[in-house]
């Protein structure tokens, strides 16, 4: 099988010949990889099995429109992104920002719609279609990121306790802004799908260490609905776009509404807040999983032999016909030992079906 | 039901206007302003924060509940100061050193003013010293510190260092949480409790500061 042909069949359950490596390394682990392996690209260093497609660019982006929407003035040396979100460092916290929310103090749906919201819908698209093209020739993967996609673009834009009281008081103020989420996020998805992408990620938090974050009743009503609508339509321009989806932390209740809304995979299974196996058992035959490799307990303070004990554990419980990109969870932070990430990488490599 | 049980009930479905009203007509009828506060605006969270502990509520609900508790406290607050109304005790909370995520550190802020704590919030990213001086400051009962990440986690116990150091470990009620954080993590650093909610963080320093002060009566 080729890379390509491996990956497809693994996420689809219809057997793969290898396991594919994936995984995030902060900014101070990537320096000591260059150090030890000489590379700057790590990704490609460890095979990765797919390539980031870069999103729309946008033709206008001018941080400073959005410096008056800060109360008290943006620190001095924060960064704004293209939604005109506030991102304030500290010299005590490595690659880590202070996020400010530019819609915080907004009262009115008249201040919300004066708001200059990115405009994606005419921005440049023409690189996509070329980097899609480059995976291909390299087989490998291509994959548009779209983490942070309808709730937790709009909590970073309004904060995220004046949006749950927004959502409780059923104003209008959530419902503009979750449109707006909407409606980029299908302009942003089209582009990938148009341009070629094998791989949509979507993800949202909607979970906490041990519990949900808001109740089903609360998400039904403002998130799934949205999400199933941009799931919907990208597979209405590709019905072979696969969908994988990001929320941290526990969040079983709301699988069975994943499902529904057409997720295909499900990203990233924290060790210490779900059971796999149990998460596996029960909802193995409508979705394939990512990640399950624990970033808060085995990555950190784990020995290389249980790092991959935990790897061939999970592999296993998914079984030979794949349905799991093992991984590590979450970005892997300094305190990660080298020699763990090595021996998740050899796990990976050394693998061999109900053999272990 | 009661004009107090009207209050609590008000508040525990969030809805700040009517709990600001009943406050106002609660103290209109005379009604002693201890009451007000401990058997309405207190009495209400302790509920909702019971529920949450429960997972019957989840955070959006403790927010809209804890704004409503504050919208009570704006028109109580004067007549608590001319009474001189004592607050159950006195808590210093912060994320750590190196650490800005704030949402569970807020919540517990929340739910410690609701248990009936004046609270100072010293933020994020915040300097061992920093909670030290707050502290000694405000004459705290509590201090509690956050930590989102692995990699911050070990920096709580630089305060509990800190305080050995100056001799004023006994002196202060540690208390720690957040994701990775746990019980065993909180024995093998010294501090006095791990709680996993907010909720718990708040009954549990509740329970700590009574019983310490049990003790010393």
């Amino acid at each position: 099988m080729t890379n390509r042909e491996n990956f497809l069949s693994l996420i689809r359950k219809t057997g793969y010949e290898r396991v594919p490596v994936e995984f995030n390394l902060c900014p101070y682990l990537q320096k000591q990889v260059k150090e030890r392996f000489g590379t700057s690209n790590y990704r490609e260093y460890f095979g990765f099995p797919w390539k980031y497609i870069e999103d729309i660019r946008l033709a206008d982006h001018d941080p400073k429109k959005y410096l008056s929407y800060f109360n008290p003035p943006l620190a001095e040396d924060g960064r704004i992104d293209q939604w005109g979100i506030g991102h304030e460092p500290s010299v005590n916290s490595m690659h880590m920002t202070y996020m400010r929310h530019p819609l915080e103090h907004m009262e009115t749906l008249e201040e919300l719609k004066a708001y200059p919201f990115p405009d994606y819908a005419n921005g440049h698209k023409d690189h996509q279609r070329l980097q899609v093209e480059e995976a291909r020739k390299n087989d490998l993967i291509a994959l548009g990121d779209m983490q942070v996609t309808l709730w937790e673009i709009s909590w970073y834009l309004r904060s995220m306790e004046e949006l749950f009281c927004d959502m409780m008081e059923e104003n209008e103020i959530a419902e503009f802004i979750f449109d707006k989420a909407l409606e980029m996020a299908k302009i942003r998805a089209e582009a990938f799908v148009r341009a070629g992408v094998d791989v949509l990620f979507f993800g949202d938090d909607i979970g906490m260490q041990h519990t949900i974050m808001m109740s089903e009743e609360l998400y039904c009503r403002w998130i799934k609905p949205r999400l199933k609508e941009l799931i919907d339509f990208s597979k209405s321009l590709n019905p072979e776009v696969i969908i994988f989806y990001h929320s941290c932390g526990y969040i079983e209740p709301f699988i069975p509404h994943l499902i529904g809304a057409g997720i295909d995979v499900l990203n990233p299974i924290q060790s210490e807040c779900m059971d796999f196996e149990e998460i596996c058992r029960k909802y193995g035959d409508k979705l394939s999983f990512h990640g399950t490799i624990g970033t808060q307990s085995v990555m950190p303070h784990g020995t290389p032999r249980e790092v991959k004990e935990a790897v061939w554990r999970n592999l296993d419980i998914a079984g030979e016909k794949g349905g799991l990109m093992v991984a590590p969870t979450h970005m892997l932070e300094p305190e990660v030992p080298m020699e763990n990430i090595l021996a998740y990488v050899e796990a990976c490599h050394e693998y061999k079906k109900g053999k272990c | 039901m009661t004009i107090i049980e009207e209050i609590s009930e008000y508040l525990q479905k969030g809805r700040a206007k009517n709990v600001k009203a009943l406050v106002q007509q609660a103290l209109d009828e005379g009604i002693d302003a201890k009451t007000i506060l401990d058997e309405g605006l207190l009495s209400g969270m302790m509920t909702v924060g019971a529920r949450f502990k429960r997972n019957e509520v989840f955070v959006p609900e403790v927010l809209v509940a804890a704004r409503a508790m504050n919208a009570g406290m704006a028109i109580l607050e004067p007549r608590l100061v001319e009474i001189g109304n004592e607050p159950v005790g006195r808590a210093v909370i912060g994320t750590v050193k190196g650490d800005l995520h704030d949402i569970g550190k807020n919540l517990v802020a929340m739910m410690l003013k609701g248990a009936g704590f004046e609270v100072c919030d010293l933020g994020v990213d915040v300097e061992p010293e920093a909670y030290l001086a707050k502290a000694e400051e405000i004459g705290a009962d509590i201090i509690g510190m956050s930590a989102l990440l692995t990699t911050t986690m070990p920096g709580m116990k630089n305060l509990i260092d800190l305080l050995e150091e100056k001799g004023l470990r006994d002196k202060y009620i540690v208390m720690i949480g957040g994701a990775p954080v746990n019980e065993s993590f909180a024995q093998e650093i010294g501090a006095d409790y791990y709680t996993p909610d907010a909720a718990s963080a708040a009954e549990t320093a509740r329970d700590a500061v009574m019983n310490r002060r049990s003790h010393a009566s």
